[in-house]
């Protein structure tokens, strides 16, 4: 088992009312599966993304992570886990502007600490993979929004992690790279056996998965 | 991981130029400035630090109780040093010390010297190292002279001084002194300067007060044993003072004087030699104060602060434009310290380049600042090691407050927050706003104090002095001829030309003449039982009319009496001192057979300087004096011609002489040659200070409007006029301002108030002074607000809104 929720509550008081983001989720996840999250706006299916990748803390519940109990962990051991293990990718694929592609695909590995050495056989690995080797000098402003995602995914993936995170990937994408995206996704989980959670609105996105989780108000229904 | 830092902390940089640049600007102007204020405080603070004695090194000074209140003083009489030295003990060496002008004559080489009269122990106690001649005690001998380096260039060239003869003219006779050795130019920092070192002995005043204790020309300055203290000395020294000025005492007892708190009349007090540059005895009691050099120490500091709250406000608000850049690589594993380190260090690249910058710029611009501020100040003080390792420091610490608070800010936010890339803000900035408070408030009271400086400057300028100040022109008599012949000569001279209108000549010059010399003399004696003081002034004849002085009472000095040569006319505060009904015909006491008797009174007139009340006044004809200065007045047309005129009379009188003349409203304005520095100072500090300000402010509209773009297009597109939209973008920063006013304003009120305690003639501080300088400060914020606020008002709201 990946990764497993049990009793997860997130909440915000506002107005003297507590208002529940995320009500009693329990979920477990085996390494090699890939999900979708579904459930209208406003139905918690990004908080419970970020706390998946612990980027957002919760309020009660527990969350087991590998073998590791996250809610008793502190925050620093818990960003050297995520660090580790889980790749993030965003709809608005959040590049650095201020780095061109070799850069941004080398960032992570300079937050692991990986060798000089060692950090181009990796970027250069990933950009011959991805296609994109020609691409490499150029900075986020010069690509298509395919393009720029593509980077993103690259980028969550160069690190060798266990989990992507995917916030509606092809959320700002015409429909031809989004299935182009989709099917790196795909690729991704039956040849590399990477897991995948994907955040998704379209039947279409979803329906590359395996397994469907769907939300509403802060549960699964 | 540094390269990286590096790389894309230059990319920012170069991404925000424009911030970037203001930032760079703002620190190196504050950087330039504070290092040439620093510089020349801390030239002002080493005075006389480099005597290796320093420490045991005083200044006597004395004080009484007048039935006025406290007076001190430090002029001494001619057999002070030397009883003193004897009746008390833990004096290790003492010297007199009286500087005169002394007209020096090597072959045909006639040069006008500053000379110092001090005993021999001068050269063991102060550090002027001889540097050729005898190094024991190169005054032993009554004869012997020692010159300093430029001196020996002056008078001798390349000849060898050592051993030579020269000749100076002392009491109107020419004396032989033979150069027994060179010393070296004494320091920019030292108080005691001189040109030429004589025995004491061969004082102008020496023979005639060598057994008295009334007359008092001289300073005294003494060593004490290691092992004694000031405070000792003081105590030990007070039968001293006691026995050998007992009569002043009773004369001050007879008057009404009051004791002070120990039960005596007078006292003898040490002022530490480090000190006496910043020593004054004006009211009455030595005070020393270096408030001067750590104003312009706080100076340098607020003009930094200012640059540094600007360069705070500039980072907190860019970064909030950089959040998804700072989640993003918090998502990648970035740790708290590793963002700290990344933004610090881009703050330190600015910091760094703006030092360098302003290194440049305060050796640009450091003649300048000699010369606009009158200092001799140099960068080259800066180089000590302990000043170095302050900079460094103070570097160090600026750098982790002002580049390390917005990392901090930025380093602990939390990931999901940043990357939603809005700050959760609760509308205001407090730090933000109070920081802009403080910078607006700290150039309103600089602009403020500018207005009052100026504001008495032009009072202290404009001001009826009493006397003719625009037509009469002083110069001093410095040959070798005796100056009544030289003004008798000048008169023939000068007779039969229509512009010239009168001449006369006095011991004493009005305001500051190019010479830089004023003297005071002060004549003490019982009139009708009773103790009284008076200036006196010995005049030639037409002094009265050559100066346009108004006459109140009786007549002026008349040449064709004989018996006016033994009559006094007199001020009206003196008149009022002798308390009779009938002020003409008072005999004023000389000595035991000699009074002098008053034939006129003239109306007060500030002879001394403005900042001081009017005193007693006694004018004589005094032939045993000297005429030190001759004036002219001429017609008020053809002015220049005149002064030629008069120049190419005296120079056929004294051929050798410099002429120094210059009109009486140039000298009254040399007086206050301090006052106008300071405003000097002032002014360019609150200029820049604003300037700073307004930096601030115009990165702070920019980045403030970005972040209301959104805002603000909702607002047109609701039916927001451009005149409301800019209202509502300027109104915050106006608000600020306003506030500042109301803090600065009692602050620069304080400050103006008690500085202007100095001058007995001060101009009003009125509410006006506050009122322009708040007015300036807003109208000066409004344009640099306003060209934004009205940009971003003008753009079309579906540009604005589509940002999102």
């Amino acid at each position: 088992m990946l990764l497993e929720l049990k009793n997860i509550f997130k909440w915000v008081n506002s107005g003297g009312q507590r208002i529940f983001l995320l009500k009693d989720i329990n979920l477990s996840i085996e390494e090699g599966e890939f999900i979708s999250v579904m459930g209208p706006s406003g139905s918690g299916k990004s908080t419970l993304l970020n706390v998946i990748g612990m980027l957002d803390t919760f309020d009660e519940g527990e969350y087991h992570f590998l073998d590791e109990s996250v809610h008793t962990l502190k925050e620093k051991y818990r960003s050297n886990l995520y660090k580790e293990y889980i790749g993030f990718v965003f709809q608005s694929y959040h590049l650095l502007d201020d780095l061109t592609v070799y850069e941004n695909l080398e960032m992570p590995l300079l937050y692991k600490k990986y060798k000089g050495a060692e950090r181009k056989a990796m970027v250069a690995d990933m950009l011959d993979r991805f296609n994109i080797v020609g691409k490499k000098d150029l900075f986020p402003a010069q690509l298509s929004g395919g393009q720029q995602q593509l980077v993103g995914v690259a980028r969550a993936l160069i690190g060798k992690p266990k989990l992507i995170l995917a916030d509606e990937p092809t959320g700002n994408l015409n429909s031809q790279q989004s299935e182009e995206i989709m099917g790196l996704f795909k690729k991704l989980n039956e040849e590399d056996k990477v897991t995948i959670i994907q955040v998704t609105h379209s039947e279409k996105n979803a329906a590359y998965g395996s397994r469907i989780i769907n939300l509403l108000d802060g549960r699964r229904i | 991981m540094f390269k990286s830092y590096l790389k894309i902390a230059l990319r920012t940089l170069w991404k925000n130029r424009l911030f970037t640049i203001l930032g760079i600007v703002g620190l190196s102007v504050a950087f330039g400035i504070a290092i040439l204020l620093t510089m020349d405080s801390l030239h002002e603070l080493s005075f006389d630090k480099f005597h290796t004695n320093r420490d045991n090194i005083y200044q006597v000074y004395i004080k009484w109780q007048t039935p006025n209140g406290m007076e001190a003083g430090i002029s001494q009489p001619t057999p002070f040093a030397e009883t003193l030295q004897s009746e008390v003990s833990g004096v290790a060496k003492i010297t007199r010390h009286v500087e005169e002008e002394a007209l020096t004559f090597y072959k045909e080489k006639e040069i006008n010297l500053d000379a110092l009269y001090v005993d021999d122990a001068f050269f063991s106690m102060f550090s002027f190292p001889v540097v050729q001649g005898s190094k024991r005690n190169p005054l032993d001998d009554l004869s012997s002279a020692v010159i300093t380096e430029t001196t020996a260039q002056k008078l001798f060239g390349e000849e060898n001084p050592i051993g030579k003869t020269i000749n100076i003219q002392i009491n109107g006779k020419k004396e032989p002194f033979m150069v027994g050795a060179i010393s070296i130019d004494p320091p920019q920092e030292s108080s005691i300067e001189y040109e030429i070192a004589l025995r004491f002995e061969k004082n102008p005043e020496y023979a005639e007060t060598k057994e008295r204790w009334n007359a008092q020309y001289h300073e005294v300055f003494l060593q004490l044993e290691k092992e004694v203290s000031a405070e000792v000395f003081e105590k030990k020294s007070q039968a001293f003072t006691n026995l050998h000025y007992e009569g002043s005492i009773q004369n001050l007892k007879r008057d009404g004087a009051l004791p002070n708190k120990d039960g005596n009349y007078l006292q003898l007090g040490l002022v530490p030699l480090s000190d006496i540059n910043f020593t004054s005895y004006a009211k009455g009691f030595a005070e020393t104060s270096r408030s001067s050099v750590y104003l312009v120490l706080g100076l340098a500091f607020l003009i930094l602060f200012i640059a540094c709250v600007n360069f705070i406000n500039m980072s907190v608000a860019k970064s909030s434009q950089r959040l998804r850049e700072i989640g993003m690589r918090k998502t990648l594993g970035a740790e708290k310290r590793q963002l700290f380190i990344q933004f610090w260090g881009e703050s330190l690249i600015i910091f760094l380049v703006s030092i360098g910058i302003g290194i440049l710029l305060s050796l640009l611009l450091q003649e300048s600042f000699q010369t606009l501020f009158r200092s001799s100040a140099s960068v080259t003080i800066l180089l000590s090691s302990e000043v170095l390792l302050a900079a460094v420091l103070l570097v160090v610490v600026i750098t982790l407050l002002v580049g390390g608070y917005p990392a901090l800010q930025i380093s602990r936010l939390t990931t999901v927050q940043s990357l939603k890339g809005k700050l959760e803000s609760n509308g205001k900035n407090r730090l933000r706003d109070g920081l802009i408070v403080v910078q607006f408030a700290i150039a309103i009271v600089l602009i403020s104090g500018t207005f009052i400086l100026k504001g008495q400057i032009d009072y202290m300028r404009n001001k009826d002095l009493g006397y003719n100040k625009e037509q009469v022109l002083s110069f001093p008599l410095t040959g070798k001829r005796d100056s009544y012949s030289a003004v008798k000569l000048l008169r023939n001279e000068l007779a039969g030309k229509p512009d010239i209108l009168d001449i006369t000549a006095s011991s004493n010059n009005l305001g500051r003449g190019k010479d830089g010399s004023q003297y005071s003399s002060v004549w003490g004696f019982d009139y009708k039982e009773q103790g009284v003081r008076t200036n006196t002034l010995t005049v030639d004849y037409d002094y009265i009319k050559t100066l346009g002085l108004e006459l109140l009472q009786g007549r002026s000095f008349d040449s064709s009496r004989k018996s006016d040569e033994l009559s006094a006319i007199i001020n009206e505060s003196m008149a009022r001192q002798l308390r009779e009904d009938n002020v003409l015909g008072a005999q004023l006491p000389a000595s035991d057979s000699l009074n002098y008797t008053v034939i006129g009174v003239v109306k007060d007139y500030n002879f001394q300087d403005i900042s001081k009340a009017i005193e007693p006044l006694t004018l004589l004809l005094n032939r045993e004096e000297g005429l030190l200065y001759a004036y002219v007045k001429v017609a008020s047309s053809n002015m220049a011609n005149s002064v030629n005129a008069i120049e190419a009379a005296y120079k056929k009188i004294e051929p050798n002489a410099e002429f120094l003349g210059s009109f009486l409203d140039e000298n009254v304005d040399r007086t206050f040659r301090r006052e106008k520095t300071l405003a000097a100072l002032i002014t360019s500090g609150s200029v820049i200070a604003i300037l700073l300000s307004c930096i601030g402010l115009f990165a702070m509209s920019m980045l403030i409007t970005a972040q209301r773009t959104k805002e603000i297009g909702i607002r047109k597109v609701i039916g927001a006029s451009v005149a409301s939209v800019t209202y509502l973008l300027t109104k915050d920063f106006l608000k600020l301002v306003l506030i500042a006013f109301v803090i600065a304003a009692p602050i620069a009120w304080w400050f103006g108030h008690n500085w202007l305690q100095n001058y007995a003639n001060r101009v009003e501080l009125n509410w006006y002074f506050f009122a322009f300088s708040g007015v300036l400060a807003l109208v000066i914020a409004v344009l640099t607000i306003g060209l934004r606020t009205i940009k971003s008002a003008l753009a079309n709201p579906v540009e604005s809104l589509r940002t999102e």
